[in-house]
């Protein structure tokens, strides 16, 4: 469990737990390359995997919070990489190139809830959503869509 | 897909495979660019079965939404649940008792063993082994008549609460589930040996659709496909439930192709069936299983949760964020087929066209999980709801 | 290399007697504690609208009783009517109640106009609804 948190600690903005036993690490949006760059030559090709990525609006905040899980292969350790985006503009840096996995989650967190993915070639809208929805520039996740 | 650089061929062939039934039946299609037999790339399209599950769990109270979530798939329907249930859990701080824990084993591990069969079954299907296909199917029904004695139906399980699970176990159903158990072993191990031994399936499977470890992790690939590769990949090890405590070998193969999945899958039939007997046999009696459903409590703290269940395809993940209303705030629902059959593009490249479906089946893909997202229809400008019953429709 | 093994068993199907149950002219042997069809008992019912608030499918409402029926206890005079169409049959309703008021069956044939809502059994379980 130090081994990553090791790796990522200069950029760390603050750490705490999520239930159950998970290292929550808030890293700023400009870095998340870079972060998570330095996480793949810490841990190898084979020695850890994106799981997940979860976008949350949050209007009252003018925020879209972007989670990256990633699992460390053997030892099933979840880290958790968060970053804040403004609602208005939220562009981040794909890791397609790094971790090719990431593909389906950034696809779906375009389609749903318009984070756009600098780099990555493959999002568009109707991934998931049905045509009517993708045609009237909605991103049915976002809180204030009306869908 | 994720392959970024796709020598395009002049004259080549698009197939689309799909959207009605590319493999077993389910809706997606893979557009296969062929040149002469040959693969070229595939892409997968999808969309074609999208209900918005996670925006209508954030319309839907936590307590309903135990219910809707088991929607989200027909053949794993209690992992969906327990992943929720227990991240649920987490955030109001509750603990089920032992007895409960040993019954969520054993229910997930009668749908492990129900959905290995079927996917087992229809790769004997895909491959014109029909004969194969109807007999495994008849084993199955055995399993789904234990559930039903478990659960109380055959299918949809609805077996987990808050706290606990919806009924319990008496000593007549513990001997009659054990009873299935016995009879169902040895029909597992013909149905490995017909695997291992057979020609047909031998020449169709093996070599076929190849995946390398460092494809493997880079790809997101979980489950049976990440153990096919000798991949050490299972989230069971957390210990979640009554795992840290029921003895099991985790089945790792190192073939890498087709063939190897399927085994895989086979040898966790066999594993599952040896943890379901342990649990009852070893079936703790520390409290009620069955928490009181009028008395739970209805008032949810701030909080968040992340949570991992070992579904039968593969790692599942929910996370749930409470903001200490009745609804959550954000519920994410990460399936394994999501990341399996999306991330697997490149895996298709090099073979022939009559190898897609195989390749499709060895992920056990299931498109209901895969893309339960969002809602609408917004026909005739007027907002429609996708309501709980209309789910029950894309079920599988 | 061979497949012995299934092939006996093929043969052994062959002459045996099908697994498939005809099921219109056989019954499907089915558990007790199946979860089936389910109504309210209206001679515990409350009226307290619990089980149509915590439907995960919308599938139950409150309707209004009947003039002519009279029961123990519902100073509202409402009464729950499951829609058996809409319902998933996740009894939660059932659990839910806080006077245990529903009676569940292991009836899974459900089919048919007539048998569309829980409306006729529940009042006949006060004598009244039509037979």
């Amino acid at each position: 469990m130090e081994a990553l948190s090791e790796l990522v600690k200069k950029y760390a903005l603050t750490t705490y737990s999520m239930k159950p036993n998970r290292l929550v690490i808030e890293i700023p949006r400009d870095r998340v390359k870079e972060v998570l760059k330095a996480i793949k030559e810490g841990c190898g090709d084979t020695g850890i995997y994106v799981s997940t990525i979860v976008g949350t609006d949050f209007p009252d905040k003018k925020q879209v919070r972007l989670d990256y899980y990633l699992v460390t292969h053997p030892d099933d350790n979840v880290y958790v990489l968060r970053t804040w985006l403004p609602r208005e503009d939220p562009k981040v840096d794909s890791i397609l190139d790094l971790f090719p996995g990431a593909l389906s989650g950034e696809c779906e967190t375009y389609d749903l809830l318009g984070v756009v993915f600098e780099g990555n070639l493959f999002i568009r809208r109707e991934f998931f959503v049905p045509t009517d929805v993708a045609s009237k520039e909605v991103f049915p996740l976002r809180k204030d869509s009306g869908v | 897909m994720a392959v970024d650089k796709v020598i395009e061929i002049p004259v080549s062939l698009e197939v689309p495979i799909g959207p009605q039934h590319p493999a077993l039946h389910e809706p997606v299609m893979l557009k296969v660019y062929a040149e002469g037999e040959e693969v070229v790339k595939v892409e997968v399209n999808t969309g074609y079965n999208h209900r918005g599950i996670e925006k209508l769990v954030e319309k839907n109270s936590f307590y309903r939404n135990i219910f809707i979530v088991s929607r989200v798939c027909g053949i794993c329907n209690i992992v969906h649940s327990n992943a929720y249930v227990r991240a649920v859990e987490q955030v109001m701080g509750i603990e089920p008792p032992g007895r409960a824990k040993y019954l969520r084993v054993l229910a997930m591990e009668l749908e492990r063993i129900h959905s290995h069969m079927i996917i087992n079954a229809i790769m004997a299907e895909v491959l014109g082994y029909d004969t194969l296909f109807m007999y495994i199917m008849r084993d199955r029904e055995k399993v789904m008549k234990a559930k039903e004695i478990l659960t109380g139906n055959r299918v949809l399980g609805d077996y987990l609460m808050v706290g606990g699970v919806r009924r319990d176990l008496s000593e007549v159903d513990r001997e009659r589930i054990k009873d299935v158990l016995i009879k169902l072993e040895p029909e597992v191990r013909k149905y490995i040996r017909v695997f291992e031994e057979d020609e047909t399936i031998g020449k169709r499977l093996r070599g076929v659709g190849v995946v390398k470890p460092k494809d493997v992790t880079l790809h997101g690939l979980v489950g049976p496909t990440a153990r096919g590769s000798g991949v050490n990949i299972d989230a069971r090890r957390e210990g979640y439930d009554a795992y840290g405590e029921v003895p099991f070998n985790i089945i790792v193969r190192s073939d890498m192709d087709s063939w190897s999945r399927m085994m895989v899958r086979w040898h966790e039939t066999i594993e599952s069936i040896n943890m379901c007997k342990y649990v009852l046999e070893n079936l703790p009696s520390d409290g009620p299983a069955v928490p009181d459903e009028t008395k739970l409590p209805r008032k949810f703290p701030v909080g968040e949760a992340f949570t991992r269940v070992e579904a039968p395809r593969g790692e599942l993940t929910y996370y749930v964020m409470s903001d200490g209303r009745q609804n959550p705030w954000r519920v994410k629902i990460r399936t394994p087929s999501f990341n399996n059959i999306i991330n697997s593009g490149f895996s298709y490249i090099g073979y022939t066209i009559a190898d897609v479906p195989v390749i499709l089946t060895s992920y056990d893909p299931c498109i209901s999980c895969m893309e339960r997202a969002i809602v609408t229809d917004l026909r005739r400008g007027e907002k429609k709801y996708v309501r709980f019953k209309d789910l029950n429709r894309g079920l599988k | 290399m061979g497949k012995p093994s299934l092939l006996k068993e093929v043969l052994k199907w062959f002459i045996g007697r099908p697994v498939t149950i005809q099921y219109p002219y056989e019954e499907t042997p089915i558990e007790n504690r199946f979860r089936g069809r389910h109504f309210a008992d209206l001679n515990k019912c409350t009226g307290c609208s619990l089980c149509a608030i915590e439907c995960p499918a919308d599938a139950i409402t409150m309707e209004k009783l009947p003039e002519e029926v009279s029961v123990p206890k519902n100073p509202r005079r409402i009464y729950p009517v499951i829609s058996y169409g809409k319902c998933v049959y996740c009894y939660r309703c059932v659990t839910v109640c806080p006077f245990d008021a529903y009676i569940t069956t292991n009836d899974y044939k459900i089919t048919g106009p007539a048998r569309l809502y829980s409306r006729d059994y529940s009042l006949q379980s006060v004598g009244g609804g039509a037979q």
